[in-house]
């Protein structure tokens, strides 16, 4: 890290964390059942226990995570499992009405 | 002599043949066999592989045979089941199931309590397991050390961004999975277990009956109500529920309900506009059932209850079941066959009886004002319920719980129903020696409130997140989350979400006591198993 700096307030705010070597102690306090503490970046929450340092709008960049996997628990991811899952939806922007349940709603 | 030996036998034959119809439909056995041995080989003894090494509870049996379904294209061959996916389900749940004591600790997952803060700390879950779905999904199964050793295996081949992603790549994930994590699940959750064999070979209870109902639920209060079960074949039962909170509210309606493993109690129930859904565990004795029922389309929305078996005499509730030392207050008393005085503790005088019967009564109650802060007891007749009301000079501080919820976007024309908070004020005494959050405190009970929303902080404050991210009742702590998708009134087009303090506000005397708690409003999620 010593010979990076970082530019924007995300990655300062990340910095000073793994500084202050808090970052497990933030990541625990936010993981409600459920939800990921895979937060780099969030799916729920950042790193930070907050919300301002997630990606935003979602939209805009959810193809960018589920084509890598990031977040298999909450988003289908579109690499292996449910690789037809965005198939009628090209546009996460445009149309995100469009994205469905993957797992059928009668079970639950 | 020999021919007529074979006419049974032979009218067996042709009443199959003439009447088909008359068939019993296809076991989950069978089922098993029709769609699972494709795939999983029988061995000497006819033990299929993978499936004869693992326990899980009826949600963990559903979820992998969707997988099945979604992942490996099995297509259900019903045979002539109406339900083939449910048979299968009761079937693997009965015969490799987890005990009561198993799956104790980790209920809060089943029962959907999705604001719990998980308390597995343990580097073998939130490592590995827990920093994508709960830890209870993987403690709510039990696998010989083969399996574990499968489940890692097919979590790498299926999701491989387990191994670059945080928490993954800080170390050598494959071999620190295989290694470590592998033998403790096996030594932690066993297939083979004494607690297993022991309920695997108990009598289990058959729930017909009349049932007494004590729930409360955020938002709408304190409920008494019953439930009426009839078994109409093997663990498969007709529900009748009916009940009213203490603001008077009825909720009643009616449903069905299957008993898993012996004790695993899930209703379907239809009550007033809701269609809910009930998890419960049942006791090996058969008195009581205990859990959570929730509406099917928000989770978040339900109430804890315990179901007790009518039968003798118990005082289970008083409610509400905090008084203030010096006042009167008018309380509930709910149970069943009670007859005879009503009495409390010193320091608590019965003044009046508003009304009285064999399940209950209305009691206008008087404390003395200097009754000593503490629990009391109250007898109806020969049943005595400790404790029963709590006894308090004064709310000091005030907790919100949860202390931390998560609610979620969703509507606005998406397939995500928003998911949604309900929020809880409850009042402490600081104790004797007057300082909050020592041991000697004492919990009052809940509290009416007057609800609102703040910024959490300040970066909440410029995005404006209050304006955006959903209401509050004023009244009743419910929180109502915001429309899914990008706002293009909002600076930047972002989601509705928001982080947000929740403040109740709680009146006691002449002062008003405050609490808060925190609220993240997120985004949806399209993966919803029963088991998150």
């Amino acid at each position: 890290m010593k010979h990076l700096k970082s530019l924007n307030r995300k990655a300062k705010k990340l910095d000073h964390a793994v500084q202050e070597d808090n970052l497990e102690e933030v990541m625990a306090m936010q993981a409600t059942a459920g939800c990921t503490s895979v937060t780099d970046p969030g799916w729920e929450v950042d790193a930070f226990g907050g919300l301002s340092n997630l990606c935003q709008p979602m939209e805009a960049d959810l193809y960018g995570c589920t084509d890598p996997c990031w977040w298999p628990a909450q988003v289908p991811d579109t690499m292996i499992s449910h690789p037809d899952w965005n198939a009628d939806a090209p546009s996460a922007a445009d149309d995100w009405r469009k994205l469905g349940d993957v797992f059928p709603k009668k079970g639950r | 002599m020999r021919l007529l030996k074979l006419i049974p036998a032979l009218i067996e034959v042709l009443s199959f043949l003439v009447f088909p119809a008359c068939a019993v439909a296809a076991t989950g056995a069978e089922l098993i066999q029709a769609n699972c041995v494709g795939c999983h080989i029988p061995d000497g003894e006819g033990r299929l592989s993978h499936i004869a090494n693992q326990r899980k509870t009826p949600e963990g049996w559903l979820m992998t045979i969707t997988r099945m379904q979604l992942i490996h294209q099995l297509n259900i061959n019903a045979l002539d089941s109406a339900d083939p996916v449910s048979e299968m389900v009761k079937h693997l749940a009965d015969a490799q199931g987890l005990a009561p004591a198993e799956s104790q600790p980790f209920r809060y997952i089943l029962e959907r309590r999705l604001n719990t803060i998980e308390n597995l700390d343990d580097e073998h879950f939130a490592g590995v397991c827990s920093r994508c779905h709960t830890g209870a999904r993987a403690a709510l199964q039990r696998r010989n050390e083969e399996e574990w050793t499968r489940l890692i295996h097919f979590h790498l081949g299926q999701y491989p961004s387990i191994e670059y992603s945080s928490g993954g790549r800080d170390r050598e994930w494959f071999k620190f999975a295989l290694n470590e994590v592998v033998p403790w699940l096996t030594e932690h959750f066993p297939l083979e277990s004494p607690a297993w064999s022991e309920w695997r070979e108990a009598a289990k209870p058959v729930q017909t009956g009349a049932w007494r109902v004590i729930g409360t639920m955020p938002g709408r209060g304190e409920f008494a109500g019953y439930i009426e079960a009839e078994e109409t074949a093997k663990d498969r039962y007709t529900v009748k529920f009916r009940g009213e909170f203490d603001s008077g509210e009825a909720l009643q309606g009616e449903g069905d309900a299957i008993v898993y493993t012996g004790y695993e109690w899930r209703a379907s129930l239809s009550l007033g506009n809701g269609e809910y859904r009930q998890v419960l565990a049942g006791s090996a004795d058969g008195a009581t059932m205990q859990g959570r029922m929730y509406l099917l389309d928000h989770e978040e929305t339900g109430m804890d209850l315990t179901a007790t078996r009518i039968a003798g005499s118990r005082l289970l509730a008083v409610t509400p079941n905090r008084i203030r030392a010096g006042t009167s207050a008018q309380v509930r008393l709910s149970g069943f066959g009670l007859e005879g005085e009503i009495t409390s503790d010193p320091g608590l005088k019965v003044i009046s009886i508003v009304e009285q019967g064999t399940d209950g009564a209305v009691v206008e109650i008087q404390s003395d004002a200097d009754a000593a802060p503490g629990v009391r007891t109250i007898k109806f007749g020969g049943s005595a319920l400790s404790p029963a009301l709590t006894v308090y000079p004064k709310i000091d501080y005030i907790k919100v719980l949860p202390e931390v919820a998560m609610a979620r976007v969703g509507g606005n024309g998406g397939s995500q129903t928003p998911v949604n908070a309900a929020f809880e004020a409850w009042g402490w005494s600081n104790g004797a020696d007057g300082a909050a959050n020592t041991e000697d405190d004492l919990r009052i009970g809940v509290f009416p409130a007057t609800w609102s929303v703040h910024a959490w902080d300040e970066v909440a404050e410029k995005g404006d997140d209050v304006r955006y991210a959903g209401v509050i009742d004023p009244a009743t702590g419910v929180f109502t989350s915001p429309a899914a998708g990008p706002n293009p009134d909002r600076p930047g087009g972002v989601n509705n979400f928001g982080n947000l303090a929740v403040v109740a506000e709680v009146k006691d005397g002449e002062t008003t006591v405050r609490g808060e708690a925190h609220l993240m409003v997120t985004v949806q999620r399209w993966n919803n198993p029963p088991l998150r």
